[in-house]
């Protein structure tokens, strides 16, 4: 049994991380994103509970809401993190290099996934797990012949 | 200011995604897939008419709610039965059955032939009115 985790904090989390991502967008400055790749790595990495905007959510926002019974697997929310790590990196990387095209087109891909998940709690890292690793093992030379 | 026209754009973008996603997941649609591999026949209850394969990974999300329904579903409904098949390490059967996301439930029959496909978190009516040709009685 993997650790599960209360739906309602990682749905929190995207909302956050996508006001973050719609900031970054408009300022164009990149330690902020910079800022938000750490985020997606202490979740993805190190696990969910590590992530700031947990510690926000527990702090701040859980203690108003009415407890629940529900949870959901923390597995598919932690790769998704490592997802969106992934897409940041590549965001830092362009508006570093002055390849502002591509600081904007990684930013805007990875607030897509997260508004996704905040505002119809679709979680596309984890729906996409399949083409994601497709896409992976396609460039991998060895070891694809199971 | 040109970011500011992006940041608007991608969450007019994702808005309608997110919409179309919510209007079209989980709609059963016809399957020509024909006979499923052997990996997939394995699974099949000889004894059911029809078998509803839900093909999971460990990182999927809606997986547990696609479960629910089908377990439900299959648990109601004579000549149906509900197997699961784990794709996490099995890239080149996710291929050879063209699935890119998951949950994806295929309906198979006795014979190991693909009848429905659904994806998303199966809308249960929807599923059991296309199923119901395929079923005794």
């Amino acid at each position: 049994m993997s650790t599960q985790v209360d739906p309602r904090g990682p749905r929190f989390a995207a909302g956050v991380t996508s006001a973050v991502l719609v900031a970054v967008l408009v300022t164009g400055w990149w330690p902020l994103l910079a800022a938000q790749a750490v985020v997606f790595a202490l979740g993805g990495f190190a696990g969910l509970r590590y992530s700031p905007y947990a510690a926000l959510y527990r702090a701040l926002v859980a203690p108003r809401l009415a407890p629940t019974d529900e949870r959901e697997d923390a597995t598919p929310v932690r790769f998704a993190q490592t997802v969106g790590f992934g897409f940041a990196v590549v965001g830092v990387l362009g508006y570093a290099l002055e390849v502002t095209a591509l600081g904007t087109a990684a930013t805007a891909l990875a607030l897509v996934a997260a508004f996704l998940n905040a505002a119809f709690g679709f979680c596309l890292g984890c729906e996409a797990y399949l083409l994601i690793n497709r896409l992976s093992t396609k460039q991998r030379k060895v070891g694809t012949a199971r | 200011m040109t970011g500011l026209y992006v940041a608007l754009g991608t969450v007019a973008v994702a808005m309608c995604i997110g919409l179309l996603v919510r209007s079209l997941g989980g709609r059963t649609r016809v399957s020509s897939a024909g006979a499923v591999p052997e990996e997939v026949r394995a699974v099949l209850d000889p004894g059911a008419a029809v078998t509803l394969v839900q093909l999971s990974t460990e990182f999927c999300g809606n997986c547990k709610q696609a479960r629910a329904v089908l377990v439900d579903l299959a648990g109601s409904t004579t000549g149906l039965a509900h197997a699961d098949v784990d794709l996490t390490d099995q890239p080149e059967l996710a291929k050879r059955l063209s699935v890119l996301r998951t949950p994806t439930t295929i309906a198979v029959d006795a014979a190991g032939t693909e009848l429905l496909r659904v994806g998303g978190i199966p809308k249960r009516e929807d599923l059991l009115t296309s199923l119901r040709p395929h079923l005794p009685g």
